[in-house]
């Protein structure tokens, strides 16, 4: 996946009325529980790009909590542009530029099918436990409908993952032959 | 298709496949010595005109059923009649594990085969192994020619075991035995859709009608009503209104046969319905609800076996009937002055024809009861993979074999004890008492002889008989049928005790 | 946390082919284990060694420290009814039998009253959602449906440890990962053990170890080299 798009991430949020800053960090991280969390300044300086491209206004300032407590709102252009973004298809895969594609290649060329099969079978391990932690994560008593989505998102594809590192197993000699000629 | 193709894709299955077939080459053998013991029979050569008398008779032969030309189409008969209940279990055998034969012919189907040679297919393969056992009933025929050929001290034979039915006769039963198996075959799949994507089973997923049910009772009370019924009737309405009641009587009973023989269905899925309500234990749970889900599984056989049932005890009723009818005769003749032989000296050989159809129904009942235990086997194969894997969480196998018992006991007790009840009111609700001697002669003029009183008149004495109830025979005939299903239920044993074999899991 | 099933140097062959190799392997109280491997591994073989429906040729199961082994047919029978639970792919339900009536049998074998049983069962089937149906035959039931009665069957009890092979292989993957939560949270409720045998990676994970299985022994590098996935 390409990074996703904080900006229209942070449109969408607005939807919900009119928030600050801060709000919006921490509704972020909420809805979007097994995300990388966002930093303040990211937020801020999003929010400022946006406002700069009117898709965004600030709607007043809230001085009592301290400085930085001014809220934005979704203008007519703003709801425009987010209902373009959540329209548009995403192209499926259009590059393959996984590192785990590109490190069984290079390992191959660099170090022999022994060494990659090494590797092959380390990031098998790696995986498998992430996977179950991830499915830990779904099978609590008190997960949330966001947080079993979000693991099986990432389950669906560590799965697709390990499927791909087990065939390759079987055909790392086949590739060895092919790379070194 | 090419023939060697046809043969080499009815040949090829699996375990219940091979099963399939030698059951069905069983069933061919039994007609085909069967169908031949007729022919035999048939070929005894005829050495005058029936017309003739004794001097017709075939002297070769100790047994009057062969030697008497006027009796042997009777023999041919009854055994033609034993024919049918080894019709019954071909038509089981047949029809054996068939759910996995048919998803293998829908495997061909989707490997391009047409439907008519999806039809073909089970046909072939059917009538070869009718072919099969057809060949080798026609050895064991041939075997038992020799095995049974006892010539008396005095050259007389007491089964015509020196004659061979002609070459015609060979080649019609070789031929009539795997043709017919094969049509059977074919008929048996009319009900059955066989697509490339499987199998689509138009089943009798129907509750049994009530009907069957109702002849039943009936059958089985008109008989303690019949008499003073018709008493009653003859009392109010002379001799038409007795012989009304006996008419009546007659077809009650006769309809009760019917039901028997129809309802067997019903007696399977009420006794179910008597076991799941009424049982505690797990295994007559298990039987209760496996006969109100599929009352019908065996029921064909069953009925040839009630069928058989029926006529047994109309035989012993009506050889009852005989014995009483000798005695009153004996008894008037002692009584009359004359005293002639009567018929004293012939009995033994009209209670011998009456014997032997004892023996075929005898031989009916084990046939049937070899059906019925194709049909349990066939049960018991198709639901392995339940049964296995109920036995792997620990069900023992005791509990299985007990609801195999009670499912296979439960409609046939009560099924047994009707149809000998119906069987012997078919009789009893005609004869009940035998009457003998009676009439006079009288040797006066006649003038002297038209007054009845007169002392020219010599009037036999007339005896009248009670026909007792042959319960002991009745008792023997339907423990015999009981012990021949108890023996059915031990083979099922086996066979269940072959399908939990774990190994039966790893069979996705 | 000791042992409470052990499996030591198990050895099983069919005819000539061994399906079992020289295997230890152990499961201890409350654990859910995987079993994984390509199929043909002997991962089915396996379970049915530890669950006792199948004896080894060699080497030895202990449950609760005593090698049932050695046990009769009959007393293994017992230990499958009250403290294994079974469940296989499908095909398990006896097909005359309702739902609850299914999930009863158990119960009715260790010797309840019918409407003590049924009061259960009934419970249990609501447990996995499928408490509507208790008077449905299995026949009219979707495949989700009639694997949640099974699970229900073998839980009915409340044994020491399911034995699950393939508990999902003919679900769909929503209906599959519904029933394998399920049976998690009844097993971290009560502390029951789990054998799950599957060859799915994504299976595999709801356990708290995978032990993977190659040619009848065990695999370290649980890819199952050679035979594909």
């Amino acid at each position: 996946m390409g990074g996703v798009s904080t900006s229209h991430v942070l449109l969408g949020l607005l939807c919900a009325g009119p928030q600050h800053g801060y709000e919006l960090k921490k509704a972020h991280d909420e809805r979007l529980p097994r995300a990388k969390p966002l930093a303040f300044g990211q937020v801020y300086a999003t929010l400022g790009r946006l406002e700069r491209d009117g898709l965004v206004a600030q709607t007043g300032q809230d001085r009592e909590g301290g400085p930085d407590r001014t809220s934005y709102a979704l203008t007519d252009a703003g709801r425009q542009r987010l209902d373009e973004w959540l329209a548009a298809v995403e192209p499926p895969a259009p590059y393959v530029s996984s590192t785990l594609f590109a490190k069984v290649v290079v390992s191959l060329l660099a170090s022999g099918a022994a060494a990659a099969t090494d590797y092959l079978i380390a990031q098998r391990a790696a995986h498998v436990a992430r996977l179950r932690e991830l499915t830990a994560v779904k099978t609590a008593r008190d997960a949330s409908a966001g947080d079993v989505v979000a693991a099986d998102y990432a389950i669906a594809h560590l799965d697709a993952d390990l499927r791909w590192l087990q065939t390759t197993l079987a055909r790392v000699t086949d590739l060895h032959q092919e790379v070194i000629t | 298709m090419k023939p060697a193709t046809l043969v080499r894709l009815a040949a090829g299955g699996g375990r219940t496949d091979a099963l399939r077939m030698a059951f069905t080459a069983a069933s061919a053998v039994l007609a085909a010595v069967v169908l031949l013991a007729a022919a035999t029979v048939g070929a005894v050569p005829e050495l005058g005109d029936p017309g003739d008398g004794s001097a017709a008779w075939n002297t070769r032969y100790s047994s009057p059923l062969i030697a008497e030309p006027g009796l042997r189409p009777g023999v041919v008969m009854t055994l033609l009649l034993l024919a049918v209940p080894v019709l019954f279990l071909a038509g089981q055998s047949i029809r054996f594990g068939s759910p996995a034969r048919d998803r293998r012919l829908a495997a061909l189907r989707l490997a391009g085969a047409t439907p008519g040679q999806a039809v073909l297919l089970a046909a072939a393969e059917t009538a070869t192994a009718a072919l099969l056992g057809s060949l080798l009933g026609t050895g064991v025929f041939l075997a038992l020619r020799v095995l049974l050929d006892h010539p008396e001290a005095d050259g007389r034979r007491p089964l015509p075991t020196d004659v061979l039915p002609g070459i015609a006769a060979f080649v019609l039963v070789l031929l009539l035995v795997p043709v017919l198996a094969g049509l059977i075959g074919a008929f048996l799949l009319r009900r059955v859709i066989i697509t490339p994507l499987g199998v689509v089973r138009r089943t009798r997923s129907r509750k049994p009608r009530l009907w069957p049910g109702v002849l039943i009772l009936a059958g089985v009370f008109v008989p303690f009503v019949i008499r003073p019924l018709g008493e009653f009737l003859a009392h109010a309405g002379g001799s038409t209104g007795r012989d009304l009641s006996i008419a009546g009587a007659f077809v009650v009973v006769l309809l009760a046969v019917v039901g028997v023989v129809v309802g067997t269905g019903w007696i399977s899925y009420t006794g179910g319905r008597l076991l799941h309500r009424f049982g505690r234990r797990p295994a007559v749970l298990l039987a209760g609800r496996h006969l109100m889900a599929d009352p019908w599984n065996g029921s064909r056989t069953l009925s040839a076996l009630l069928a058989a049932l029926v006529i047994g005890a109309g035989v012993l009723g009506y050889r009852a009937y005989m014995v009483t009818q000798f005695a009153a005769s004996d008894a008037a003749d002692r009584l009359s002055a004359d005293g002639g032989e009567g018929y004293g000296a012939e009995n033994s050989f009209y209670l011998n024809s009456v014997d032997l159809v004892r023996v075929a129904v005898a031989v009916g009942v084990v046939v049937a009861a070899a059906g019925i235990m194709v049909a349990l086997a066939e049960g018991i194969v198709t639901r392995r993979r339940t049964y296995a894997a109920l036995v792997a969480a620990g069900v023992p196998r005791r509990v299985l074999g007990e609801s195999l018992a009670w499912q296979t006991l439960t409609p046939l007790v009560p099924a047994v004890l009707v149809a000998l009840t119906v069987g012997l009111s078919l009789v009893r609700g005609v004869a009940q008492e035998a009457t003998a001697g009676g009439g006079g002669t009288c040797d006066g003029t006649e003038a002297q002889c038209a007054d009845l009183t007169s002392p020219y008149w010599h009037l036999s004495p007339e005896v009248t008989l009670a026909v007792p109830v042959p319960l002991g025979q009745l008792a023997v005939l339907g423990g015999a049928a009981l012990l021949v299903m108890l023996l059915v239920v031990g083979v099922g044993l086996i066979f269940l005790r072959r399908s939990t074999d774990l190994d039966e899991l790893r069979i996705a | 946390m000791t042992a409470l099933l052990t499996g030591t140097g198990l050895y099983r062959s069919y005819g000539p082919t061994p399906a079992l190799r020289g295997l230890d392997i152990s499961v201890a109280a409350g654990e859910i284990v995987a079993v994984t491997g390509p199929s043909g591994c002997g991962k089915s073989t396996l379970l049915h060694c530890l669950a006792g429906i199948l004896r080894t040729d060699a080497g030895e199961v202990r449950y609760r420290d005593q090698d049932i082994g050695l046990w009769s047919e009959a007393a293994r029978s017992r230990l499958r009814r009250t403290d294994f639970g079974v469940l296989f792919q499908f095909g398990q339900l006896v097909p005359e039998l309702t739902a609850a009536e299914n999930v009863a049998l158990p119960l009715l074998l260790a010797g309840s009253g019918r409407r003590e049983a049924r009061k259960s069962a009934t419970l249990w089937l609501g447990r996995f959602g499928v408490g509507d149906l208790a008077d449905q035959l299995p026949g009219a039931m979707s495949g989700g449906q009639q694997q949640r009665c099974a699970v229900a069957r073998a839980l009915v009890t409340e044994p020491r440890v399911l034995f699950a092979d393939e508990p999902t292989g003919a679900l769909d993957v929503l209906t599959g990962e519904q029933v394998l939560t399920e049976i998690v949270h009844v097993a971290r409720e009560q502390g029951t053990s789990v054998v799950l045998v599957t060859h799915e990676p994504r299976i595999a994970a709801y356990a708290d170890r995978e032990v993977a299985l190659r040619d009848g022994v065990l695999d370290p590098t649980g890819l199952g080299l050679g035979l594909g996935a």
